[in-house]
């Protein structure tokens, strides 16, 4: 491509007019979450040499992704109950579905508390999502793993220069290498599947280091079964992971699966990313080390996790679904139910937050509303009253105007179609809620409970009619 | 009996809280007697209960002046025979 597209690109783009609207509905059908195509190669530079990825693979492959709501989301706040925990694995398992999209979700095993939680989620005889363990790096800790009957177990090999030598205190790369090999040796020993956690991977020597290991882990796993052999977690501690092509090592998220996946020839089946967010990249992270070849994202409900947290677990379920451009088996709208459970238990979700805040498809805006009125799609990201069990909203404030006070009153008495009310018979509520505002200088939005005395009050021949089958 | 133009004007003034007398046929509700969003709502809302008819929403809303909303009024009292 040219440096200077604005000349050597331009070229005449001819108008056809049309009476009739482009929607573009085969890719925003309203039915799922928008779908993602692709048009071409993605190139990626490495080594100074053109490496060309096809997007389309991400379609077939067996991507998933795995649950770390319990570790690293539990680090982030006070212990969950163990009721609370097996309850929020039922959910998961539910939202998941029958083809094990959410695959495994990893426990701590240090506690008695933890034994017996992860014995009671087993208990509930799902399939999916797998439990899995998570341990430091030390040769004893493999009994825990042994004992509490785990095939695979997650282990810190923490990969940069910052832990190596100034937290490990090692004397040298080879000097951790060592060590680390002993482990993950144990583990085979053990019958475990060791999965290693390059903790800060993002910062780390990759020439001096990561690679050389990861070699010699790759080595060591041909000498074990195929169900023993190592898996690679790629553990973006820091959130200093980019994801956009051109950027190099160590911060690369393309490089850095490339790196892993073809030259050390870790399969994407055991290569997994693990983000965080702390430069708001941890969503696009997470779905563009899918996009290059790691097959598992790691992930946390809601994005909770150590300090600006995790990839959200259901964020990467819709862009899932938008790179499947299928449910795939998945139960959206436990999704809303997991977010209402997490309320119940004061985990706090904020009002604007994607997909589960309270507000996050709530117009306030009249214009918005009036679109919203005439067809939700206008508005609204895609079927939120099917797939999350959310219809859009408005919530009423000096700016809602009479269509959002009109949308809001369609969908409390939940009319659709030509049942629904029109503005005109709205507007003894329209001018109580503008008299708030302009009347009695009021500065907070109007609550539901407010507005439905007055709809009450203000149009009785309607709430007559409608409120008793809501 | 009053004219359809009198009743309107006479809404008009009531609603917007302006001088019926200085209300003109050719005044558009927005730009020259200043109807705000809501008003227009309530304007429209108490043609309907001035005139005992149902008017559609968004062919009302676009009724711009005084005199036109007369002709449209006359046009749906005599659609649902509603003697004015």
């Amino acid at each position: 491509m040219s440096s200077s597209p604005a000349h050597s690109a331009r070229k005449e783009h001819p108008f056809t007019d049309s009476t009739e609207p482009n929607l573009l509905d085969d890719v925003f059908d309203y039915s799922l979450p928008p779908k993602i195509r692709f048009d071409g190669p993605i190139v990626e530079y490495i080594d100074g040499q053109p490496v060309q990825f096809d997007p389309q693979a991400v379609k077939k492959r067996d991507i998933h992704i795995t649950d770390t709501t319990f570790r690293d989301g539990q680090q982030a706040r006070p212990p969950y109950s163990i009721e609370q925990m097996v309850h929020l694995y039922d959910l998961l398992a539910k939202l998941s579905g029958p083809n094990g999209v959410i695959r495994q979700t990893e426990f701590f095993l240090y506690t008695k508390n933890d034994r017996e939680t992860l014995d009671r989620c087993r208990a509930l005889g799902h399939k999916y999502p797998e439990c899995t363990g998570w341990i430091r790096a030390d040769k004893g800790d493999f009994r825990l793993v042994r004992e509490a009957g785990l095939k695979e177990t997650g282990l810190l090999t923490s990969s940069s220069d910052y832990h190596i030598f100034n937290k490990l205190k090692f004397k040298s790369h080879k000097h951790c290498m060592d060590a680390y090999c002993e482990v993950v040796e144990a583990a085979f020993e053990s019958n475990v599947r060791p999965r290693c956690h390059l903790e800060d991977v993002t910062r780390a020597d990759w020439d001096g280091f990561v690679l050389p290991f990861v070699d010699r882990l790759m080595r060591m796993s041909e000498q074990v079964p195929e169900e023993l052999s190592c898996k690679i977690r790629i553990c973006d501690t820091m959130g200093f992971g980019v994801h956009f092509p051109g950027v190099e090592l160590p911060r690369s998220v393309p490089k850095i699966v490339y790196k892993l996946n073809q030259e050390c020839g870790v399969p994407s089946e055991r290569l997994e990313w693990h983000g965080h967010n702390d430069f708001h990249r941890v969503h696009a992270n997470g779905t563009t080390a899918w996009m290059y070849g790691c097959n598992a994202l790691n992930a946390t409900l809601f994005g909770f996790g150590e300090r600006t947290g995790n990839p959200p677990l259901e964020g990467a379920i819709i862009d899932y679904i938008s790179l499947k451009e299928d449910l795939c088996g998945i139960r959206t709208e436990v999704i809303t139910e997991i977010a209402d459970y997490m309320r119940s238990i004061h985990f706090p979700i904020p009002d604007n937050y994607p997909l589960v805040g309270r507000h996050f498809n709530t117009t306030r805006a009249g214009i918005h509303a009036g679109g919203l009125r005439q067809d939700e799609r206008i508005y609204n990201i895609f079927d939120t009253t099917v797939l999350l069990n959310r219809p859009p909203r408005v919530n009423l404030t000096d700016k809602s105007g009479a269509d959002g006070v009109a949308h809001w009153i369609n969908e409390f008495f939940g009319l659709k179609g030509d049942d629904r009310i029109n503005k005109i018979k709205c507007h003894k509520v329209a001018r109580w809620v503008m008299d708030q505002y302009e009347v009695h200088k009021r500065e907070t939005s109007i609550s539901d409970e407010e507005l439905e005395v007055k709809v009450q009050e203000l149009m009785p021949e309607y709430w007559e009619k409608y409120a008793p089958r809501r | 009996m009053a004219s359809v133009l009198e009743r309107v004007v006479r809404v008009t003034a009531t609603v917007l809280r302006l001088d019926p007398a200085e209300i003109k046929p050719e005044h558009r509700f927005s730009a020259d007697l200043g109807a705000e969003s809501v008003q227009s709502i309530e304007l429209v809302a108490m043609f309907e209960e001035e005139f005992g008819i149902e008017m559609n929403e968004d062919d009302a809303l676009s009724v711009e002046s005084v005199g036109a909303a007369a002709d449209f009024i006359a046009k749906v009292c005599e659609a649902q025979g509603v003697k004015v």
